[in-house]
């Protein structure tokens, strides 16, 4: 496996060495934000106060880690809650736009010119908050269960459009007359010959469906209160809007408000929770990788 | 034949989970209210409409509103919600939940289910809830974030409480409104939807206004003055102390920490109109810093607060100060002056802040800043429109039981036990009575409501920290604070309304820049004048004070 | 026949799914627009919000007027359509450059790791990379004024000089957008059929050839797409970038300044339902007119790649 033969087809190498110094370049202007929040995480609150936020603190501390680990169980709770929305609403989501968008693509669907309109007005159009609200809530009665967070998220006009383009540059027409003509029925053409084909396409909208579950801390913020079903995203974006809030009105809540705000450590707050947030789905990311990127046929003979 | 049966496998599996995924929301919602315990079950569905089989509590039951008030055992049970604010600390509230609404059963017969809204509630959710017309008996209301209780009140989403066909007060809580300050009585009668009255029970809390210097004692005794120094002099005088401070402590350290808008009223003495908060209080009327109860300075009259002479002179100043370097220009970047003013007063690095105060606030500070701080006030301590309005109980409209929410609203602010038990939690559980001082156990962590959220704090027995004779010195300094002639007056924007948003985009602009020093006021100025005319501040102008002309005639009456 | 009309309920029980879910959370709402031409009030007499909507005051158009109603207005509409027009070209040529150079790159395993790193960006809310940027630019403590002070050179106030934001907040927005439309475009070469490459190397075409000739067809369709749908929110601004990047530091307005946090100060100053629903619905409007229009020039160059 060492000394790997380089592809027949593949770019010189003075060439690639340009690529990996753009890449590299790009790819460390990426990662030092990131970098920098750890760093602020741990730093100790004094050090802030003193230095402002800096990428070599005064002095190290766990303040932050500390104030959320008062959390206890609660936080558990929520990455449990986190991790079943985002699982289940992915694969969910995966579902419905899958056979949504494979109607779309097929070009002797007869409604396929209304239904991709019908799909596409709502990604210019809408109603607002409010309606939106009350629809959910008052309607389809959705409060305080999963299906609160997943539902109102199950559908993105954009992915529909976007595994539509998937499967239109990846899976040639023929291929699906063929198949029709073999006798194959539409359900059993999508599971069996687009679905295989189209990995690549399907991983990056579930990746981008996931990435939506496991960062969306509003729709639970206007649906879940009951604790057992809050997730990560919401409970700790919780933490830091009453730090932001009681700044905000600090004026008016006086001393009240200063004392809580006081014994919060806020900046480095906000970068804990932020690595709290990251690091799993980061390692969650190599999962959907396999497919875009190991998919990669360029410049490499098929054996 | 084989590719036949499985896509018919396929498809039946995929109705299924369809099928799985759809119930998925009236069956969570179900669970939801059966099994949620008292945090679970807030607004199901609206008037049973057709909301997942949710049986919404008992809020639907009794709808045909109890009748005269009387003993609890003539009242037909009923389910009370209520939206709390500023609640982010409680996590369990099981147990003061049950003694509460035992309580309650067999005094008013009434369940509370409380909504336990956090502080970025009272902006976002709150809003949304009354919006949508969500099934909650009881709302907290105040006249300083988004949930505004006079806005709120004109567009209809408040039952007006002292209706002359239908005295809700008077029938059910002439013992609350007896036990409030006249201040707070008057503050809270406004222009709402159903004619000029009460639309709320205001709570009786810190409900003066009173803005002072915060001084860095041990950092200003180091270099030779005292206290009694600050209060010889005023903002335009404090040059030689900056100077010497700044000279000392070298080029990093910026002795002057202020919050460019509350430094702006400290020093010219205007106050806050209730109505344009959301615009950065272009409005303003200038108080007599002598008496803050008579007229003021520039009569009783609303004036664009950046065009005055005192608007002026105190721009220049502050410029003055700016390029001597005695302000930190982080101050002027409006997402992070208060991040830079929180750290800073924590570790000490500054000489002179600014501070809007409430009583005892200096013990506070000290004790967290581990260091002496002072509070030198600019004015009396006064009542204005915003502070009688800081925490107020709304009751919706949409409540089919606005007669027992009144009921339990007297209940609530009369009766010191059950106010102790909504706030403090249960006898020996969450707290401890030592001397009649209450001393707080690790349980309270797990239920910390928002203690001026909840009506009158008064009653409340002292903690220890607070020390016994602490409410007959928090009604001595509050009961002496002065209204000004102002009192009760709110600006009504509803034919302005592009005139505030164009307004408030002027004024975002250029307000903090300005009162931090960060620009040139001989620049910038006559820019922002000229910008703030063409937005309509004249027409808005011309407005409120009709309104107020109107208001002050009838007040006179 | 009979086929055929299996073949369509077939399809039709496909898209019935998401056409419900569509018609509830979407459509039904979009009666909601309504609000943009009414006063919004509680109708007492019962309170609710579809009764409260249907007997809510006709006010016309005066919910649009804020919208246009000053100079600044029309700069901050600007703003908004020369920052958008000039993302979306930027946007796109550095995310299918970036997609080709990393599909191109022979250790998949180091591609690996670029690309996991190129997703970072999306996980920072605009909040936190605010206090990035910070670091760097802060009055006293930043990076850049250290520097700036170290070399004696005249120190810059970052956050009241509006001539240096159009540079920062492009960086901001590359650093945050491009590496998630680039995973797009990196997914649209992955489904390519590798034995067409390896018919055009054998053909003796060079890497630039294969490019322009296989890769780039390729792509056509996606980028005509991802185009269109970018063309649709032209009027809209992404608002963390524009009001948390420069600390809503008013003296920057005249190039920060953008649509959304125009309203947004609005909003907080009257709390007014109908006027935020009215700007919305105008942004839609020409969202949605942008389109269509885009969506024909695409359908001119190649039908296939069009939207519908």
């Amino acid at each position: 496996m060492k000394n790997q033969k380089r592809p027949v087809n593949a770019v010189s190498r003075p060439a690639e060495a340009l690529m990996h110094l753009i890449l590299a370049l790009f790819c460390f202007a990426c990662i030092l934000p990131f970098v920098f929040v750890v760093i602020i995480s741990f730093s100790s609150q004094e050090s802030i106060r003193e230095l402002g936020f800096s990428f070599v603190p005064k002095s190290w501390g766990l303040d932050a880690y500390n104030y959320v680990a008062k959390l206890g169980q609660q936080l558990w709770v929520s990455y449990f809650n986190s991790f079943f929305i985002t699982i289940v609403g992915t694969l969910c989501t995966l579902l419905v736009t899958g056979l949504y968008s494979y109607a779309l693509y097929r070009k002797d669907f007869k409604y396929r010119r209304f239904f991709t309109f019908f799909c596409f007005f709502t990604m210019i159009f809408g109603g607002g908050l409010a309606p939106t609200y009350v629809i959910c809530k008052q309607f389809l009665g959705l409060s305080d269960s999963y299906a609160a967070v997943i539902v109102p998220m199950l559908l993105n006009p954009f992915n529909i459009i976007v595994m539509r383009t998937f499967f239109q540059s990846s899976i040639p027409g023929d291929l699906i007359d063929a198949a029709a003509i073999d006798g194959s029925g539409e359900y059993h053409t999508l599971f069996r010959i687009v679905v295989p084909i189209a990995k690549p396409g399907i991983a990056t909208v579930g990746l981008l469906s996931a990435l939506a579950y496991w960062n969306e801390w509003f729709i639970p913020m206007l649906y879940i209160r009951d604790a057992r079903y809050i997730p990560l995203q919401y409970l700790l974006q919780e933490m830091q809007s009453k730090v932001d809030f009681l700044a905000k009105n600090s004026s008016v809540l006086g001393a009240e408000a200063a004392a809580v705000r006081a014994n919060l450590p806020s900046d480095t707050l906000r970068m804990a929770l932020v690595v709290l947030i990251v690091i799993p789905i980061a390692f969650a990311y190599p999962f959907f990788q396999r497919y875009i990127i190991s998919g990669l046929t360029i410049g490499s003979v098929k054996g | 034949m084989k590719k036949k049966v499985l896509s018919g496998i396929l498809v039946s599996a995929m109705i299924l989970s369809l099928a799985a995924c759809g119930s998925e929301p009236a069956g969570g919602g179900t669970s939801g209210t059966a099994g949620g315990g008292s945090t679970a079950a807030d607004s199901g569905g609206t008037s049973g409409a057709a909301g997942g089989g949710s049986t919404a509590g008992g809020s639907g039951g009794a709808s045909d509103g109890a009748g005269d008030s009387g003993s609890a055992s003539g009242l037909e049970p009923v389910t009370l919600t209520m939206y709390f604010g500023g609640c982010d600390s409680v996590t369990d509230d099981t147990q003061a939940m049950e003694a509460v609404n035992a309580y309650l059963q067999e005094k008013i017969n009434v369940t509370l289910e409380p909504i336990w809204g956090s502080w970025s509630d009272l902006d976002q959710n709150i809003s949304l809830s009354l919006q949508g017309g969500d099934n909650v008996d009881i709302y907290f209301t105040c006249a300083w974030s988004s949930n505004e209780y006079n806005k709120f009140a004109r567009d209809g989403y408040w039952v007006r409480l002292d209706n002359e066909g239908n005295n809700l007060i008077e029938k059910y809580a002439s013992d609350l409104w007896s036990t409030l300050p006249e201040v707070l009585r008057q503050g809270a009668a406004i222009e709402g939807a159903d004619g000029y009255g009460v639309y709320a029970v205001p709570g009786y809390k810190d409900i003066a206004t009173q803005n002072c210097w915060d001084i860095n004692v041990p950092l200003l005794e180091k270099y030779g003055y005292t206290v009694e120094d600050i209060k010889n002099t005023d903002y335009y005088g404090f040059g030689e102390i900056l100077e010497t401070v700044k000279k000392g402590e070298g080029g990093d350290f910026y002795p002057l920490l202020v919050e460019g808008a509350v430094l702006e009223r400290m020093v010219t003495n205007s106050i806050i109109v209730t109505g344009d908060s959301g615009t950065g209080n272009f409005m303003s009327y200038y108080l007599d810093p002598e008496d803050v109860s008579r007229p003021g300075s520039l009569g009783v009259k609303l004036v664009n607060k950046f065009s005055t002479d005192e608007f002026m002179r105190f721009a220049e100043q502050t410029r003055e100060y700016f390029n001597a370097g005695y302000i930190d220009p982080a101050c002027a970047n409006t997402e992070q002056a208060n991040d830079i003013r929180t750290q800073k007063q924590l570790s000490g690095q500054y000489l002179i802040g600014t501070q809007s105060y409430s009583l005892g606030y200096e013990l506070v500070a000290s004790d967290e800043r581990k260091f002496e701080v002072a509070m030198v006030p600019c004015t009396d301590a006064y009542v204005d429109t915003t502070s009688s309005q800081g925490a107020m109980m709304a009751i919706s409209t949409v409540s089919k039981n606005p007669e027992r929410a009144m009921m339990f609203l007297n209940l609530l602010n009369t009766d010191p036990k059950l106010m102790t038990m909504l706030n403090y939690g249960v006898e020996g559980v969450h707290y401890n009575l030592k001397d009649g001082l209450v001393e707080f156990t690790e349980e309270r962590a797990q239920y910390q409501p928002w203690t001026n959220g909840m009506g009158n704090v008064t009653i409340l027995p002292p903690t220890v920290a607070q020390g016994a004779d602490f409410w007959d010195g928090f009604k001595a300094y509050y009961g002496q604070a002065k209204e000004i002639p102002l009192l009760g007056y709110s600006y009504n924007s509803e034919n302005m309304q592009t005139q505030m948003g164009t307004v408030a985009n002027v004024v975002a602009e250029y307000l903090l820049p300005l009162c931090t020093g960060a620009v040139e006021p001989a620049d910038k100025l006559p820019e922002f004048l000229d910008k703030l005319e063409q937005a309509g501040i004249n027409e808005v102008l011309s407005d409120a004070n009709a309104q107020l002309e109107a208001f002050m005639q009838a007040k006179g009456e | 026949m009979k086929g055929k009309t299996k073949k369509t309920l077939l399809l039709l029980s496909m898209v019935l799914p998401g056409a419900l879910w569509f018609f509830l959370l979407r459509y039904i709402p979009m009666a909601g627009i309504v609000l943009a031409f009414k006063e919004y009030k509680v109708y007492i007499k019962n309170p609710g919000f579809w009764n409260n909507l249907i007997h809510s005051k006709w006010v016309g158009l005066k919910n649009f007027q804020f919208i246009f109603a000053t100079k600044d207005s029309w700069v901050y509409v600007r703003n908004t359509l020369l920052y958008n027009i000039f993302w979306i070209v930027l946007g796109l040529v550095l995310a299918v450059t970036l997609a080709i150079i990393l599909s191109e790159i022979t250790q998949k395993r180091v591609a690996k790791v670029y690309q996991t790193f190129m997703f970072f960006p999306y996980f920072l809310s605009w909040v936190v990379a605010s206090y990035f940027v910070l670091a760097f630019l802060d009055p006293t403590r930043g990076l850049l004024t250290h520097w700036q002070a170290a070399g004696g050179g005249e120190v810059i106030n970052w956050y009241h000089e509006p001539k240096y934001w159009p540079v920062i907040l492009t960086i901001c927005n590359i650093w945050k957008t491009t590496g998630y439309s680039c995973v797009l475009y990196l997914a649209a070469i992955t489904g390519i059929d590798g034995t067409q490459y390896e018919a055009a190397a054998i053909d003796g075409a060079s890497k630039w050839q294969q490019i322009r000739y296989v890769t780039l067809p390729h792509l056509r369709t996606m980028i005509a797409i991802l185009f269109i749908m970018n063309v649709g929110n032209i009027v809209k601004a992404d608002f963390g970038l524009f009001y948390s990047v420069p600390m809503n530091s008013g003296s920057l307005f005249s190039t920060t300044g953008v649509i959304d946090t125009y309203v947004y100060r609005t909003m907080t100053a009257t709390n007014n339902i109908g006027m935020s629903t009215a700007a919305g619905l105008l942004q839609q409007l020409v969202g949605f007119v942008c389109i269509m229009a885009a969506n024909k020039i695409v359908t001119k160059i190649d039908e296939d790649s069009a939207l519908f």
